[in-house]
């Protein structure tokens, strides 16, 4: 578990001091994979180096498996940082030395004998599918391998959470949903607690559970990826969401909402799951008198269960829309009224 | 030709010699105090102004000096160390004096080139300042480090040359006696053959060893 209260940093730099963080709260469940998502300079990185305290806090608490990490004296630190992993946007091994010693590195640092080290590398080298590798170099390997390399170190200890900055930002499309493949069966098989951040959104959409978005050294917005994703809260939010995945209205459908009449309703209808496959709406217009037509529409998948999102416009009286709404409802249908710009 | 060859070979011998032990002990002094300047220096591991500062200004007065000034300005101090100040143990204070300090910066300097990534992994592995350095930065750094031992050991042949002034023995000394004061052209061409290729053979070793240790 990690928790942040009312954490605030400040770099007091050559000129203006610059506030990166500001006033955080949040908090990060066992077993979880959270996602923080923002712009450049948002304060992401220095966010996740206060975890492991890369980064000192200027006030405030960071409290990881119960400890408050800003009270505790520099060894007890070292220590802890033992049950914190973490995997860097460029990979920071050690060109020196074997993928072997990269990967044994933490245990050779906690002195553990050699023959539970070799044990525990050849089983890390094997979970991460690079057993043949054992005896190159970094610069004999791909940037995806690196990673791997990067995160069969970072597991070594059997650390309880695992931090990753941009760990897949560095690698082409193919790579990263490999390397996001690996942290999915880490959190699945180990139950560790990940929290990573990105720029990018459809990261997000593929493994994380829950998401936080940071503007200017603030969390403007968090949720389940299901809620921020189907209704973001901010423009910042709605503007990451829609890399991913089309939830702004286009232009002919804005034009129609100007235009509807009394007997048009156009409404937002997100679906869920299998949901997404019954066919509601045909079902609306069989029992209402209702004509049902779609305007726009798509569907993404969200942690490997369909979402979609559809803009409908019901034609008909206003009682009839208001049986067909309520047969939404008994079907958990989320919908809502689109009658803004912003939809 | 005014010398034999025996008495040539004895010359080599004996820069051979001041140059190795000078080269050692200068490694001796210069390495642990590179390393020193790089974890106190402002925002590294061991972050400590004033002993930074201080070594810093040391390690300045010492490489501002040329070594012939030094050679000479240090000679009570070689007489304390050695007992007296010629020959070619006398040779070795000044030499360290002068390669230990320039040695210590060469070091900070490749110690600096080590990726901040590194540190920044050896730092989440809750790595001590000690394994940090020997098992992150000094592992990483030893391909930089033999490129600049090798410019130090050059430049330790030189000042070997220049100690030969003061009496300091070897090819220098040879050079200067039978070469310069005596206008024995064959001497002095042959004392430059000798440094050219000791200069050239250590240069070409160094560099073999740092691509060795690189990989590449
Ligand atoms: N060591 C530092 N000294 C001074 N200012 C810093 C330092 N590190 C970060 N900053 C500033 O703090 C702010 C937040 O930086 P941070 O690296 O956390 O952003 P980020 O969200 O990770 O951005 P990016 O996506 O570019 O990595 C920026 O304005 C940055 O310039
Ligand atoms: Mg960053």
């Amino acid at each position: 578990m990690i928790e942040f209260i009312d954490v605030d940093k400040t770099y007091h730099g050559s000129d203006a001091p610059i506030h990166a963080l500001d006033d955080i709260n949040f908090k990060v469940d066992t077993g979880e994979i959270y996602g923080v998502v923002g712009y450049s300079g948002a304060g992401k990185s220095t966010l996740i180096r206060c975890v492991n305290q890369l980064e000192s806090v200027s006030a405030g608490q960071v409290i990881v498996d119960g400890k408050d990490l800003t009270a505790l004296a520099p060894t007890e630190l070292r220590v802890t940082k033992k049950r914190i992993g973490m995997i860097f946007q460029h990979f920071n091994l050690l060109n020196s030395k074997t993928i072997y010693t990269n990967v044994a590195m933490p245990l050779i640092l906690n002195k553990t004998p050699k023959n539970e080290i070799k044990k525990r590398v050849a089983e890390l080298l094997e979970f991460v599918g690079l057993s043949d590798k054992a005896s190159q170099y970094p610069d004999q390997l791909s940037g995806g391998q690196k990673q791997r390399v990067g995160i069969a170190r970072a597991l070594a200890t059997n650390p309880s959470i695992l931090l990753c900055d941009e760990a897949t930002s560095a690698l082409d499309p193919q790579t990263t949903e490999s390397i996001l493949e690996l942290l999915r069966k880490i959190n699945k098989e180990y139950n560790i607690t990940i929290l990573l951040i990105t720029h990018e959104m459809s990261v997000i959409r593929d493994v994380c559970h829950k998401v936080a978005v940071m503007e200017n050294g603030k969390i403007i917005e968090r949720g389940s990826v299901f809620d921020v994703f189907s209704n973001p809260q901010t423009e910042t939010g709605r503007r990451f969401v829609n890399t991913v995945m089309q939830t702004e209205l286009p232009a002919y459908v804005r034009e129609l909402i100007q235009e509807q009449d009394n007997s048009q309703f156009i409404y937002r209808i997100n679906f869920i799951s299998k949901l997404a496959v019954k066919p509601y709406l045909s079902q609306i217009s069989k029992l209402y008198d209702l004509d049902v037509n779609v305007l726009f529409g798509n569907i993404t998948e969200l942690q490997g269960v369909p979402f979609g999102n559809l803009i409908v416009q019901f034609d008909g009286s206003h009682d009839e829309l208001k049986k067909a709404l309520l047969y939404l409802e008994e079907n958990n249908v989320q919908y809502s009224e689109v009658n803004t710009y912003a939809g | 030709m005014l010398v034999s060859w025996s008495t040539i070979f004895e010359a080599f011998l004996e820069t051979v010699q001041m140059v190795s032990i000078s080269f050692i002990f200068s490694v001796i002094l210069g390495l642990p105090l590179g390393i020193l300047l790089y974890v106190t220096r402002p925002g590294q591991i061991l972050e400590n102004k004033i002993i930074f500062t201080i070594l810093n200004g040391v390690i300045n007065v010492f490489r501002s000096l040329p070594f012939i000034i030094l050679l000479v300005a240090i000679i009570p101090v070689t007489k304390f160390i050695v007992g007296t100040s010629i020959g070619t143990e006398a040779a070795i204070v000044p030499m360290v004096f002068f390669a230990g300090p320039y040695i210590s910066r060469l070091v900070e300097s490749s110690l600096l080139e080590v990726d901040e990534g590194v540190l920044e992994a050896a730092d989440a592995m809750g790595a001590t300042p000690m394994q940090t350095i020997i098992k992150f930065v000094l592992p990483e750094a030893f391909g930089s480090l033999i490129v600049n031992f090798t410019i130090s050991i050059i430049g330790l042949v030189g000042a070997s040359a220049m100690a030969g002034t003061v009496g300091g023995g070897g090819i220098g000394d040879l050079a200067i006696t039978y070469g310069y004061q005596r206008f024995d052209t064959v001497t002095m061409l042959i004392t430059v053959v000798i440094l050219i290729i000791m200069v050239q053979g250590l240069q070409s070793a160094g560099n073999k060893f740092a691509r060795v240790v690189r990989r590449r």
